[in-house]
């Protein structure tokens, strides 16, 4: 499919509203999002196909830059001619007369010239609705007929197209790409009822419909083990993360930490960590959009800024830290292409992108074998970040029991981790060299502003309070 | 150009339904109580769903219609809806009958223009920053406007008129170079100056006394209290595993009759989903179909009632409409300030997040901020966790008789807990 005829077709529109406005602020950029999402969902008794709410948007935002701080202004109507939509902003933006003069000062942004269109290809176009449904409940079907056990079993396809239009005075990007997330889930009750899921993740169709099937086995073996499961007894003990528990400790334990735009509010205590270290030796940790192919690999932010690849934390120093325009301008930093919004009608924040650890050089089973008494910890539920005290609560979906360097039959569900990041972090002593990036999430800022993200890497061994 | 209902008209035989939320906000954003970014916004969302009936069938299908798109357009949209939505098979219902509605969800926000509105909260929030060490080092002041329709093909024309203000607050406390934070959402549909000041001078103690927390030398066996955002989240949980579509989907847990709390001493759960509850944003008229919302009671002295749901999965189930029902009522108790102030117990006042798990029968979670209260004595607490069964929680719930609103929730401000591990 090629870029959207309709950002295409609104060029010269917002063109002409930039210059408008470029006589009252020296920095004027736009917007311009038209993004596609769908949802097929099938389950036991019903099926729907609509658009993903939660993603679907089309519209504009104007960001300007006074001389002194930044104003936006979100809209998707070009009804107006943009000289009249021009001074609808300028009235729209007024501060109240209370508040003129107690604004922050910071750098106009610099508008360095670039013209340029991305393009990653997807093959959605290739599956009709039809085909999509088909394959869902074909798999949906299977899954109920593989075990008495399953009382429902639902499949979830999302695929998303993403078209952006990025206009300043001496910049003009476009960007086009597609991701799908799927995923199968299962109800199943053998005395106890649990919920479990698998989740396949991919810029091609083909990859949903080749290997999301392939993992009914494991979900149907991975819902007997839970229902045998129990609580956890809380304590600390060695623990072995899966790539998803990874993940969610670089995400939660220091992606938010590292989000520049707390810098600037001396909301994150990594500010005064730069140069030093913050985890053992052998942990590395990057973001970035660029940094591999997932959900969050656009290839300019909502600042207009290029996807970048950045290392954080290099052999347990903390190197950098990610940011939008207005922190880098507040800072007088360089933006890390890491400004993103939830929809053109929300304000960009630094926000993470891919976050992950990189791999090292122990083998899994070394790892296993290493512990005495513990847990390996799998998938992730939920995470709560706090970036000025560095404390830390990550949800697993379930732990297994390690007992003299074997994994046993003792599940636990769920598993709450939580402590210190930098105890967690120092904690550290063996990473595995295998590694894996789950694109299927979404984050908050505080407790809104979700956006799509990935994140992941190798097993880690480290040492937690599990309860 | 022509209305989208017209367009839908001429296009289309199917049934419809059109849902259209126009929303203006105006939002201030502070470092350090100076304005970094002044936004203001302006936009329609508007959601198409055909329905096809085919072969016994109903089908539906949903799209977003953009400001920008054309009549031609539309209709392209509305031709392809048709074909999609007889790909899906769905059990046969009917769509709600000709109903009109317009009204307004009350709130002082009309009196002032936007940006004065959220300049006034703005002052509110800083008013409260007097003390030595405390400071907001970050504030976000969101104003809406909202104007919610739902309309459909028998005639149903309904439309709401919503205010509603959010701050997102970091109230920070910093002595000898370190310093703590905690975080702050504050929803609310009436402005009231004086209880927005008094909400963040609140918070700016607790940063305070987060500061000072120590983690207990030895380990605590006290009673646990959690405060209404807690049980909101509670009530949320067990609220969403009785609607009408859980248990059409048999994703539920529990089932009507079933003994929800297995009392010891705990007070009697009486849980309520409601159409509006006072001072919540989340109150509405009518829900996404434009059924009227009928309160209904979920649980009645532990005990499992009624479910819930909109006009589908009710008639699937051959249950009564109640709506898409947005808030619930937890029931007052019998706990007293002064039974409290007789029994130690520690009050969880900031937490990471309230992990629940019904299928587990888990409870627990991180926190941040507690009080281990003994008498008149309160000892501010940080570095633990508290976890437990969720089934042993409920039985030993006791819930105060002050009550409070917490998003979509209404009732007890407090809920004492026996039986949770801290550690």
């Amino acid at each position: 499919m090629p870029f959207s005829p309709f950002l295409d077709a609104q060029r010269p529109y917002l063109r002409a509203l930039i210059g408008a406005l470029s006589d009252s602020f020296p920095y004027v950029s736009v917007l311009g999002t038209d993004v596609r999402a769908k949802q097929f969902l099938v389950n036991r008794n019903s099926s729907s196909v609509r658009d993903n709410g939660m993603l679907t948007q089309c519209g504009f935002v104007v960001k300007l830059h006074d001389g002194k701080c930044f104003r936006e202004y979100s809209f998707d109507s070009t009804e107006l001619p943009p000289e009249e939509l021009a001074k609808k902003i300028l009235s729209a933006v007024t501060l109240s007369p209370s508040l003129e003069g107690e604004t922050i000062v910071c750098p106009v942004p610099a508008d360095e010239p670039l013209c340029k269109s991305f393009v990653r290809e997807s093959d959605f176009d290739s599956y009709a609705d039809e085909d999509i449904l088909a394959f869902a409940a074909k798999l949906k079907d299977e899954t109920l007929a593989a075990d008495a056990h399953v009382l429902n079993a639902i499949v979830v396809v999302s695929p998303c197209t993403v078209d952006k239009l990025f206009l300043s005075k001496r910049r003009e990007l476009d960007q086009h790409y597609g991701w799908c997330n799927s995923m199968l889930i299962a109800i199943y009750r053998d005395g106890k009822t649990v919920q479990v899921r698998e989740d396949v993740n991919s810029h091609r169709m083909a990859d949903i419909f080749a290997n999301l099937p392939a993992k009914r086995e494991r979900l149907l073996e991975k819902a007997k083990k839970l229902v045998t499961a129990k609580p956890i007894e809380p304590g600390v003990y060695d623990i072995i993360t899966d790539s998803s528990i990874t993940g969610l400790i670089a995400h939660e334990a220091f992606g938010h930490g590292v989000e520049m735009d707390q810098f600037v509010k001396d909301r994150a205590l990594a500010k005064s960590y730069m140069g030093k270290y913050v985890a053992s030796p052998i942990t590395n940790m990057r973001d970035g959009a660029a940094a591999t192919l997932s959900v969050a690999s656009y290839f300019f932010d909502d600042d207009g800024v290029e996807a970048q690849d950045t290392q954080i934390i290099k052999d347990g120093i903390l190197v950098a830290g990610i940011s939008d325009l207005v922190s880098a301008s507040q800072l007088g930093t360089r933006p890390t292409g890491n400004g993103r919004r939830e929809n053109f009608a929300h304000k960009a924040y630094t926000r993470m992108t891919n976050t992950f650890f990189e791999k090292g050089d122990s083998k899994l089973e070394d790892m296993i074998a290493s512990v005495k008494h513990g847990y390996m910890l799998f998938e992730t539920n939920n995470g709560m970040e706090d970036p000025k005290n560095w404390q830390i609560q990550c949800t697993a979906e379930y732990g297994i029991e390690i007992v003299d360097g074997k994994l046993t039959d003792n599940y636990v569900s769920p598993v709450v981790i939580s402590g210190s990041v930098p105890e967690l972090l120092s904690s550290i002593s063996m990473v595995s060299d295998c590694e894996e990036i789950h694109g299927s999430g979404f984050c908050g800022k505080g407790y809104k502003e979700w956006v799509p993200v990935s994140d992941g890497g190798p097993a880690l061994k480290a040492r937690a309070k599990l309860a | 150009m022509k209305d989208i209902l017209t367009i839908l008209k001429e296009t289309t035989d199917c049934e419809y339904r059109v849902n259209t939320t126009k929303t203006e906000s105006y939002e201030l954003f502070f470092v350090h109580k100076k304005a970094e970014t002044v936004r203001s916004s302006d936009s329609t969302t508007r959601s198409v769903t055909l329905y096809a009936d085919h072969d016994g069938y109903k089908g539906d299908y949903s799209f977003r219609v953009s400001a920008s798109d054309s009549e031609a357009r539309i209709a392209d949209k509305i031709r392809a809806a048709e074909k999609q939505a007889k790909l899906i098979c769905n059990q046969a219902y009917s769509l709600p009958a000709k109903e009109t509605l317009d009204c307004d969800i009350p709130s002082n926000f009309s009196s002032l223009p936007m940006s004065e509105l959220a300049a006034q909260i703005a002052e509110a929030c800083f008013a409260a920053d007097t003390l030595e060490n405390g400071s907001i080092n970050a504030l976000e002041v969101f104003v809406y406007r909202e104007t919610v329709t739902v309309e459909n093909s028998n005639g149903l024309a309904k439309r709401e008129h919503k205010y509603r203000a959010m701050i997102e607050a970091i109230p920070t406390w910093s002595e000898n170079g370190d310093s703590v934070e905690l975080y702050e959402a504050h929803r609310f549909t009436q402005f009231d100056a004086k209880s927005i000041t008094e909400e963040i001078a609140e918070k700016l103690r607790e940063v305070r006394d987060r500061y000072h927390a120590k983690k207990p030398a030895s380990s605590l066996d006290v009673p646990v209290v959690f405060r209404a955002a807690e049980l909101a989240n509670l009530c949320n949980e067990l609220a969403s595993d009785l609607q009408y579509s859980a248990v059409y989907g048999k994703t539920n847990l529990f089932s009507k009759g079933d003994v929800l709390q297995k009392r010891t001493d705990g007070d009697p759960l009486t849980l309520e989903a409601k159409a509006e509850v006072p001072g919540s944003r989340y109150s509405a008229a009518f829900d996404a179909d434009g059924c009227s919302l009928i309160d209904t009671t979920l649980v009645e002295g532990g005990v499992v009632q009624n479910y819930f749901g909109g006009t589908r999965f009710a008639q699937y189930l051959n249950e009564p409409c109640t709506g898409a029902l947005p808030c619930v009522r937890l029931h007052a108790g019998t706990l007293t300030e002064e039974e409290l102030r007789h029994t130690p117990h520690l009050v969880c006042a900031s937490m990471s997040g309230l992990q629940l798990d019904l299928y587990n029968d888990y409870i627990g979670g991180e926190i941040r901020l507690a009080y281990l209260v003994e008498g008149d004595k309160a000892t501010p607490i940080t570095g633990i966790s508290v976890s437990g069964k969720l089934s042993d929680a409920l039985a030993s719930l006791r819930l105060s008789s002050d009550e409070t609103t917490k998003g979509n929730y209404y009732g007890p401000d407090k809920g004492l807990c026996r039986g949770l591990k801290i550690f």
